[in-house]
């Protein structure tokens, strides 16, 4: 089955549980199965694959996220600007990345697992999710430092003492 | 919260292209821009170098997540209990030996060979099976071209022609529950192809049965595209334009079925119309060629 482990590994990062990561790949593929008829020969399978994908998880969201929680999250606070952040340790397990990516809300973790990990393109983002490209890239600006915010946050609650100090100096000049 | 360079306006105007830079999304000369700015400014190459490692740190916490094997297996056992759904049991040699093959590639590391060649089947399938589709969506559904009570037999055996008049006896006895509406040859807009066309009512909705020459069109042999068979004939079906067809090749002709009705009253509605339709077209005095020779009595779509 082509691309299995892209499309188990970003169900499982964005599902609940891992048993409704499970879940989702097994209907993609069935789905898949079923409707090849719609893909379009010389076009891109793997992008086609979690479009299916991202389709099968909204319908699974819509039961238990609410929009008001993603416009709540998109205000201005985005902002790009060049206010100090909690630094980030330079060591970075595993299990603290995976931790804090539990903590980004998923609409923006969607974005940010198909751009930084899967390496899709924003115009192959926009188009998989069905958002606008001006979206997709706020909403990665945005995911990736609540990502920074709650990996710091995940160390700090470790006792790990971030030794980027020309942050903090920066911060009391 | 304070700033932290006091060189902020160019970093205020650097910063927001940090994101796009690292995921390589920049035109050329924003790309230049920025390099030059992380040339002379230490906070901004700090806060680029951070960012770099928390997305490789992702990229490596992602990809070290083990996938189950166990899964993968799972799943392509339920798509072989699907494509056996699809065969409706028979055929069990051709089915074992496909099934071995199927294995062999597998366990040969060719599944994704194996996978796209299946669904490139299916997607041959659908293409035959929307010749159907556009027949039924086209003239029955958007045209209506067929009166609320249905119009005399001897009628319909007239717009039919000699060649076809046959084929409405055999359509109506192999149709319980529905009533012939309207029988003609039509074709769709856009293309010359005609259509013997049989448009009945019955389980709360219309249904056609559409008979058109193959002209070379074929349906893919090999037993995971098909989805039955009924005394030798191959079934074939798809879910198209918001409808169920069934389709099978019988003699130089293309037969279809298509209904809104779910896929197993359409497929068995089909497997016992197939094989007395091809003894009527292999027996009937209008077999393949004569098909050159109609007249449209009617053009609709």
């Amino acid at each position: 089955m082509p691309h299995f482990p892209d499309l188990y590994r970003t169900a499982c990062l964005l599902a609940q549980e891992p048993a409704e990561g499970e879940d989702l790949v097994q209907e993609v593929y069935l789905e898949a199965w079923k409707s090849f008829h719609r893909f379009e020969l010389g076009t891109n399978c793997r992008a086609w694959l979690f479009k299916i994908l991202f389709h099968r998880l909204h319908h699974f969201r819509r039961r238990w996220t609410k929009a008001a929680k993603v416009e709540a999250f998109e205000k201005p606070e985005d902002q790009d600007g060049i206010v100090a952040e909690t630094p980030v340790p330079q060591e970075i397990r595993d299990e603290d990345v995976l931790k804090a990516l539990g903590r980004v809300p998923i609409e923006f973790r969607e974005v940010v697992l198909l751009a930084d990990v899967q390496e899709f393109s924003y115009r192959e983002i926009a188009e998989t999710m069905k958002l606008p490209l001006g979206t997709v890239m706020s909403r990665l600006s945005r995911g990736r430092k609540l990502l920074r915010r709650a990996l710091a946050g995940v160390a700090s609650s470790y006792g790990i003492r971030p030794d980027n100090e020309q942050a903090r100096k920066g911060e009391s000049a | 919260m304070s700033v932290l360079n006091s060189n902020s306006k160019q970093c205020d105007r650097i910063r927001p292209h940090l994101d796009a830079y690292l995921s390589n999304e920049l035109l050329a000369e924003t790309t230049s821009d920025v390099l030059r700015h992380l040339e002379g400014c230490e906070n901004c190459t700090r806060e680029l170098e951070t960012r770099t490692r928390v997305r490789d740190a992702l990229r490596r916490a992602a990809m070290s997540q083990v996938v189950p094997e166990e899964l993968r297996q799972s799943i392509q056992r339920q798509l072989r209990a699907t494509r056996l759904g699809f065969l409706g049991g028979s055929r069990g040699l051709t089915w074992a030996l496909a099934l071995a093959g199927l294995a062999v590639v597998v366990l040969g590391g060719l599944a994704a060979q194996q996978w796209i060649s299946l669904l490139r089947g299916r997607r041959v399938v659908a293409g035959v099976l929307a010749l159907g589709v556009a027949d039924h969506v086209q003239c029955a559904i958007k045209g209506h071209n067929y009166p609320d009570i249905a119009n005399p037999p001897e009628v319909l055996r007239q717009k039919l022609g000699p060649q076809f008049a046959g084929v409405l006896e055999v359509v109506k006895q192999n149709l319980p529950g529905f009533e012939v509406l309207e029988a003609h040859i039509c074709s769709v807009q856009g293309s010359p192809r005609k259509y013997v066309h049989f448009i009945t009512r019955g389980h709360g909705t219309i249904l056609s049965v559409i008979l058109t020459k193959s002209e070379g069109v074929q349906l893919p042999n090999g037993t995971a595209f098909r989805s039955g068979a009924s005394r030798s004939i191959n079934l074939y079906e798809a879910h198209l334009e918001g409808m169920n067809a069934a389709g099978f090749e019988s003699k130089g002709y293309l037969g279809f079925v298509v209904s809104d009705l779910d896929r197993n009253t359409t497929l068995q509605i089909a497997s016992a119309l197939a094989p007395p339709l091809k003894n009527a077209l292999e027996a009937g005095p209008g077999s393949t060629a004569q098909m050159n020779t109609l007249h449209l009595s009617r053009l609709t779509g």
